[in-house]
């Protein structure tokens, strides 16, 4: 394979010279191609091509790169197809917490996207260019979809987006203010692009969302998103291990309206449930409930619930759903037919690189109900 | 009559243990350039391509190592498809045809196999090869991690390094993060190397590819306007083509190398520095301490500081000792014991350090990289966060230490380490000890090592 390798660059280079020989040489000014290419980082090769093309304007051959970005960009894409695009990074991206997130109502949507793009060295998930396509990519991910649970109990919340639906997606940009604004390029032009940039493989491996609108959420409970990504070079929310998690409050009406109008309550429950993706993330969790409290030592610790909660100091090294019930009681929303009112409902967890089945994706559905807790407590 | 055999068997044990696990030749081949130098015999045959073949009849080729020549790591720093490996198989075939190496062609390169060192997984490949003055060891990753955690471990650092950029496409977007890389190892010194230049029929184009990297290694504070920038054709060399744009570009490049990347100065050049491993009262004659030199030489009669645990006790050697002889002279590599002049034995203690007068202090906290095992390398499987505490161990000290984030990191309180994170951590340590840029410690907790790491920069000495 590595021959065959070898004989292809052979071939490529003998093809690229020739269409070197066939351009007339040094009629384009040397200054022009530098300034192009500080202002679109393109190579050089690409550089001289399109200012020849555009008779040494470089407005017009901004113009003339755009167009051909996504076609050269695609036959690289094409050239680079076999090779393997491992490392990279995975990028989440909340534009709705959820409950308690703004000043309003007691009850509030959800909206969030995770996304994992690959590209082959580390370098190239380094590099700016690569962290801010990929936070577009998850915006975009986030922005587009729609709430497609049919379960009563919302416990599809978490659904693949399929990679053919988000390349076609246009891509918006996560910091414009303005996203109603006709996107320039879709998201897999603007992939193509980098492609012709960096000359690595990038792909867009998988993606997932969590959308669940307003009006789905009953009376008397509360939802609410959070994303960590470990390992973030750049932007945060980004990262080489990161994870979605929805949990779930369950109150009164009443009670969840005074817990969330104090601020203190409301920023203490944000940083518990921001604590619960961090433990998801950094702990080696499988799922959210163990399959039973007398399972193995190894079945409990990748358990979320059964863990010691050692990524909220608070906790005093008791276990996350004993804290969880703590917290709970401590607010009184524990009744005998809502054992643990506030809990963890779903997570999704990736590691770049990873196989399918090695993607964490775990959902409690309602009727967990008691098993929640270890014996004891209960 | 000292009891300096019992830490000798002891040392070379461990001795024996670092080569098997580091089994990589090059380290030893590091470790054994920088210590003491044996009269060479390969030197004879080293000059010309005709004494290949009795070479070939004398000894496995240029595997055997010529001490004479001083030995530095290189690696290749690049975008993957602009000839990194090209390259490295090109320079072991030119210098192989001299005699100053064994041809490595492109697939045994390209493997990159895994290797461990001190317990660490690491993706790296290694050739090497002698230029008319040096010997080269050339490392070559896959990415940006293996190249740090190479940095920490020490199994194979880079003292310089050649970047390779194509002439096709110009640096690159990436280009950025391999400059930041080799600053981050520590690299002072670049030589560029522009490929595939048989592929541009314009030179103006070749010039702007000078520039502008000249440019950038400028804005990452490398010394943009004096380093080499060689161009030329890797695959050329290789194939034996077009000579003047291959073979001699190779050579120009090894010349350059030679000319502008420094070697670091070899262990036995360095000031005295001697870790205490014990100590022992020698009724009628004093205190002996004993330990393996780690750097320099010393003499009977010199002076020297003993530095750590918050001391800085001035004294004189009185007499040096090896295997129950007393020499005059003792060098780094030596297990010896020195006597110490006026210094009583509860004065000092193990994890303290002899070194040359002034050249050593005692650091309280410091920066540094650190690397943490995963599981599968025995490390932790739990993630810690601020105000973690392990065990330090440097030289033959152990002390506890709190670890922190550097000054400016935001978010703190959310931030944790994972195994397998390469991170940069303020550490305070609890009792002082004599570290320097460079030094390298391991960290341990309940029995397990759970990171390795290296001093970037000191921030707190302590006055005494």
């Amino acid at each position: 394979m590595l021959h065959l390798c070898l004989r292809q660059k052979g071939a490529l280079r003998s093809s690229t010279l020739r269409t070197y020989s066939t351009k007339p040489a040094g009629n384009v000014p040397i200054k022009l191609v530098a300034e192009l290419r500080k202002l679109t980082e393109v190579s050089l090769s690409k550089a001289r091509e399109a200012l020849s093309a555009s008779n040494n304007d470089v407005q017009a051959a901004l113009e003339w790169l755009e167009k051909d970005a996504s076609v050269s960009g695609a036959k690289k894409a094409a050239k680079l197809q076999g090779r393997d695009a491992k490392e990279g990074l995975i990028g989440t991206s909340v534009l709705s917490r959820g409950t308690g997130a703004g000043e309003g109502p007691v009850r509030g949507g959800v909206r969030g996207a995770m996304v994992e793009l690959n590209c082959e060295t580390d370098f190239v998930a380094r590099n700016e260019l690569f962290g801010k396509l990929l936070a577009d990519i998850s915006h975009t991910a986030a922005f587009i979809s729609e709430h497609t649970s049919t379960s009563g109990d919302l416990s599809d919340v978490f659904q693949p987006l399929p990679i053919e639906v988000l390349q076609d997606a246009p891509l918006l940009s996560h910091t414009s203010t303005d996203s109603l604004r006709p996107a320039k390029q879709t998201i897999s032009e603007a992939i193509q692009e980098l492609v012709g940039k960096v000359g690595e493989k990038i792909s867009l491996r998988r993606a997932l969302t969590a959308v669940i609108p307003s009006e789905r959420i009953l009376a008397g409970s509360a939802y609410h998103l959070t994303s960590y990504a470990h390992g973030s070079i750049r932007i945060p929310g980004q990262g080489r291990i990161s994870a979605l998690l929805l949990s779930n409050l369950t109150g009164s009406h009443d009670k969840l309206n005074q817990l969330f109008s104090s601020q203190d309550t409301s920023k203490e429950l944000f940083s518990i449930q921001h604590a619960l993706a961090r433990q998801a993330v950094g702990f080696p969790t499988l799922t959210i409930k163990p399959p039973s409290w007398n399972a193995s030592e190894d079945e409990l610790a990748s358990a979320l619930l059964a863990q010691q909660f050692m990524m909220y100091a608070p906790s005093n090294g008791a276990n996350v759903a004993e804290f969880l019930q703590q917290w709970s009681k401590k607010h009184e929303l524990v009744s005998e037919d809502m054992p643990l009112p506030l809990v963890p409902t779903a997570l999704a967890k990736w590691t770049v690189g990873e196989s399918d089945s090695a993607a964490v994706l775990s959902v409690l559905s309602k009727e967990a109900g008691a098993e929640l807790l270890p014996s004891s407590t209960t | 009559m000292l009891r300096t055999q019992l830490t000798s068997t002891r040392a070379v044990a461990r001795r024996l243990y670092s080569s098997r696990a580091t089994q990589s030749l090059f380290v030893c081949a590091r470790t054994a350039a920088r210590s003491p130098a044996y009269p060479t015999h390969s030197s004879l045959f080293q000059k010309h391509g005709v004494n290949l073949v009795v070479r070939r009849g004398y000894a496995d080729g240029p595997n055997k190592f010529d001490r004479s020549k001083p030995f530095m790591n290189i690696g290749t720093i690049g975008h993957v498809d602009h000839g990194k490996t090209t390259l490295t198989a090109a320079i072991t075939k030119v210098l192989a045809e001299q005699g100053g190496a064994k041809f490595t062609d492109y697939a045994e390169i390209d493997k990159a196999p895994e290797e461990k060192a001190r317990g660490i997984t690491i993706n790296s490949a290694h050739v090497e090869y002698e230029s008319a003055n040096r010997h080269y060891g050339h490392i070559d990753c896959p990415g940006h991690a293996d190249y740090i955690k190479n940095m920490i471990t020490g199994a194979a650092s880079m003292d310089g390094a050649i970047i390779v950029v194509s002439a096709t496409d110009g640096q690159m977007p990436q280009t950025r993060e391999h400059l930041l890389l080799a600053r981050q190892v520590g690299i002072k010194k670049l030589v560029v190397f522009i490929n595939k230049v048989d592929m541009i029929s314009d030179n103006e184009i070749l010039d702007l590819v000078d520039m502008e990297i000249r440019d950038l290694l400028t804005t990452y504070n490398f010394d943009g306007e004096n380093t080499p920038i060689i161009m030329g054709s890797a695959l050329a060399a290789l194939d034996g083509k077009n000579d003047d744009i291959g073979k001699t570009k190779i050579l120009e490049l090894i010349e350059a190398c030679d000319q502008w990347l420094e070697v670091p100065p070899r262990d036995l050049d360095k000031p005295y520095l001697m870790p205490i491993e014990e100590t022992y009262s020698i009724s009628g004659r004093g205190t002996v301490a004993c330990g393996r030199a780690e750097r320099g030489t010393i003499n009977k009669g010199d002076e020297v500081e003993i530095i750590g645990h918050g001391q800085r006790i001035k004294t004189t050697v009185t007499g040096i000792e090896m295997f129950r002889k007393e020499l005059d002279r003792g060098e780094a590599g030596d297990n010896m014991g020195v006597l110490l002049r006026g210094i009583k034995r509860e004065l000092i203690a193990r994890g303290q350090v002899i070194a040359a007068p002034g050249t050593m202090k005692s650091a309280k906290k410091f920066l540094a990289q650190i690397y943490v095992l995963t599981k599968d390398e025995g490390g932790r499987y739990t993630p810690f966060t601020i105000n973690y505490k392990p065990q330090l161990f440097m030289r033959t000290a152990d002390t506890t230490v709190g670890l922190d984030w550097p000054e400016g990191t935001t978010d703190v309180e959310s931030k944790m380490v994972m195994p397998g994170d390469n991170i940069e951590v303020v550490c305070e340590l609890h009792n002082d000890l004599a570290a320097d840029v460079g030094t390298r410690f391991t960290l341990r907790e309940g029995g397990k090592t759970v990171g390795t790491g290296i001093v970037t920069k000191v921030l707190e000495y302590v006055q005494v």
